[in-house]
């Protein structure tokens, strides 16, 4: 296993979501964490649920983990029984220190990935997940940054350029990188509507302050309207605090 | 994170032919693992904990007892209650040790089964179903006496007694609820806790204040053992079923996140919360009236204080909590015996159809009517005070043998025994606790002790015909 980057593949196992076509493709190259589970109602002892769905939801998983393998990723695999889906989903991620959480919907072979570059997430752990997944096909990669109406071109072209660096540098040839800056829009309308023309895409997990809060993680909103597959990189994780 | 591993080996069939559920590898802070790769999220934190321990024992002990308590004891039910407190902290200390050493889902039934053998986890575990069923129908008495309240504040005046028929509604709206509703209820339910806890503080702090003369009343001089000495007794054991929610909180053991730091702070933060706010409640309701009124006013006794204290707005105040109060202890008691169900029918003491899951709603139907259609049977009778005595009859024992359990368990010290909270004062305090649950029983009216007894008459023969080669001890 070449640093092949950990990428978490949650499925709601008993509700009918399965691995979308192209997806086992998509993440040839990854270290796949294979997440089934099934959320209870809290008058439902998890145990319970087990009890009666443990084998049906196995069963499920070892066909889907079978796909993985086939597709040529590793493969790590759990079956989650909860009343918390992002409890699970946080703690899976955590757990096993995956870099990036896919959103599965379905794609044919990617040609073009659309790499939304914000200043919240590390340049690094972006770089090390495109280049894990996207480094050996011949997918072109299109850096994408909405500018704050603050920000100089110099700001930009700098933070750009070191993603670019840093994808060299994880052995992906600098002709498929193309850049893209636009300029007083919402980000999250401009990433979506410029989707439209990608087969695949990579955002980083936005920090959790008041106004995504409100309105739902962008990245999330990004996975709801976009209709192929979505990367969502994590943030670094955080020292793990004592409750 | 510490990875508990578990190393009990459950055997035996039932008579249909079921064998008990395969036991989890591991237990961690997080999850309990099955085969290596199956777990078990662990979503209930302190808070949640607390609200179910607090959530469960405030309806009963502020807001039913209060007026049945001091016309047994007069001022010396204050005393019982404290007695009460007492022996429910015995008892949630070593309770703790054990639920930390297995923190599974099943609680007190789970401890003895794995401790001391099938014969007595069978008894507990059908015990503690029925007792929690028992002790839901006395919370559902309880809220048709606050919605009777309800109507004659109103002053609406009807030709018969609507007490039952509310109560029974409630009981058939509870299990409807609870088999069809998906929405999230603990956030509800730490909320409703949350909001008794405030108005009660304000309530008893301006209480405590006027008895002290603070506003220029002087209340009621009284003589403390005005009923005598053993009323006192007799008291603390009718009045126990207010502490029977600790035991609740270690139901979904294996549900609560941490389970080494949360079970001993909910069980044992709880008991003590509750005991507080009892003591108050009693010493501020006696002082507002003296017992002998206050014992007149029967099960809403509370809303005569209240209002003596703080006029109309306080009376709906606590009518309002009140209903509040009860209807959330008959949730959580019903909730819980739907666990304790699901955890026999694991172990094969049940029929594994009774922990079916209902495709639909997800909630586990044939428990959680297995726990409301008894319940409302109970709440025809009407019988507060007997309905509360069997409750706690049923309690006790198990605290007994907890107790019990726990001493036999240091004892013989097996491998997989390793609890990350030891209870202080080994073994004077489980003896002690052990003790004191079987004592507190021979108070009791002769009615409560015959029905409790036969309610463990029959677990047992049930568990003979039914289940008689099932092994689920530990292994030494």
């Amino acid at each position: 296993m070449t640093d092949r980057p950990s990428i978490l593949v949650p499925l709601r196992v008993l509700e009918g979501e399965s691995v979308p076509e192209g997806v086992p493709t998509l993440l040839a190259d990854a270290h796949v964490v294979l997440l089934g589970y099934h959320v209870i109602p809290e008058q439902t002892a998890p145990g319970q649920a087990q009890l009666q769905f443990q084998e049906r939801a196995a069963a499920r998983l070892d066909e889907y983990e079978a796909i993985f393998e086939e597709g040529g990723a590793t493969v790590d695999r759990r079956l989650v029984f909860t009343h918390d889906a992002q409890k699970t989903i946080d703690r899976t991620i955590h757990e096993h220190d995956c870099m990036a959480v896919l959103a599965p919907n379905a794609t044919g072979s990617v040609g073009e990935v659309l790499v939304a570059v914000r200043g919240t997430v590390g340049v690094d752990r972006l770089a090390r997940v495109v280049a894990g997944v996207f480094g050996v096909t011949d997918a072109g990669i299109t850096l994408y940054h909405v500018a704050e109406t603050e920000e100089t071109d110099e700001d930009i072209g700098t933070l750009l350029d070191g993603v670019t660096d840093r994808l060299a540098d994880l052995g992906v040839d600098e002709s498929r990188i193309k850049t893209r800056v636009e300029r007083e829009q919402d980000p999250l309308d401009a990433i979506t509507a410029t989707a439209e023309a990608f087969d695949a895409v990579v955002v980083g997990e936005t920090d959790p302050s008041l106004v995504t809060f409100v309105f739902g993680m962008p990245a999330d909103t990004v996975a709801d309207r976009f209709h192929g597959p979505v990367l969502v990189v994590q943030r670094e994780p955080e020292p793990v605090e004592d409750e | 994170m510490a990875e508990q591993p578990v190393d009990v080996d459950p055997g035996g069939q039932n008579v249909a032919g079921e064998a008990p559920a395969a036991e989890p590898d591991a237990v961690t802070d997080d999850t309990t693992v099955h085969d290596d790769d199956v777990e078990l999220e662990r979503t209930i934190g302190l808070t949640g904990g607390l609200a179910i321990g607090i959530g469960t024992m405030i309806g009963a002990g502020i807001f039913v007892f209060p007026g049945l308590a001091a016309n047994n004891a007069g001022l010396a039910a204050t005393l019982s209650f404290a007695i009460g407190g007492l022996i429910a902290l015995l008892v949630a200390l070593p309770t703790s040790e054990l639920a930390t050493a297995m923190p599974r889902s099943g609680g007190g039934y789970y401890f003895i089964s794995r401790g001391m053998g099938t014969a007595y986890g069978a008894v507990v575990g059908l015990g503690l179903w029925l007792g929690l069923m028992f002790a839901s129908a006395f919370y559902l008495v309880g809220l048709g006496h606050y919605a009777s309240a309800v109507f004659a504040e109103l002053g609406v005046d009807l030709p018969f007694s609507p007490v039952i028929g509310i109560g029974l509604l409630f009981g058939a709206a509870l299990t409807v609820l609870s088999i069809a509703g998906t929405e999230n209820t603990a956030t509800l339910q730490n909320l409703v806790v949350g909001v008794l806890l405030v108005v009660l503080t304000a309530f008893l702090s301006y209480g405590m204040l006027d008895a002290f003369g603070v506003f220029g009343r002087t209340s009621v001089p009284e003589q403390v053992f005005s009923r005598g000495y053993f009323p006192v007794l007799t008291t603390a054991a009718l009045v126990f079923t207010s502490y029977l929610g600790f035991a609740q909180v270690a139901t979904v053991a294996g549900e609560i996140k941490r389970p080494g730091r949360n079970l001993p702070r909910a069980m044992v933060g709880s008991v003590l919360v509750v005991t507080v706010f009892y003591a108050v409640t009693i010493f501020v309701a006696t002082s507002a009236f003296g017992a002998d009124r206050l014992g007149q006013f029967g099960e809403t006794a509370m809303v005569e204080v209240a209002r003596d204290v703080l006029g109309l707005p306080g009376a709906v105040a606590i009518l309002g909590a009140g209903l509040l109060a009860t209807f959330s202890s008959a949730n959580a008691s019903v909730l819980s015996a739907s666990r304790a169900v699901y955890a026999l029918s694991r172990d094969a003491l049940l029929p594994r159809k009774a922990s079916e899951i209902n495709l639909r709603y997800g909630t586990p139907h044939v428990a959680l009517l297995a726990a409301g259609g008894p319940i409302l049977a109970l709440v025809g009778t009407g019988r507060v005070e007997l309905l509360a005595e069997v409750a706690s009859f049923l309690h006790l024992v198990m605290y007994g043998l907890l107790c019990v359990a726990l001493l036999v368990l240091r004892r013989r010290d097996p491998d997989w025994y390793s609890p990350s909270y030891r209870v202080p004062g080994y073994p004077v305090v489980p003896s002690l606790g052990a003790l004191a649950s079987v004592g507190l029983i021979a108070f009791m009216q002769p009615a409560s002790i015959a029905i409790g007894v036969g309610v463990m008459a029959v677990s047992y023969l049930w568990y003979r015909y039914y289940a008689g080669d099932v092994t689920l001890r530990g292994d030494v």
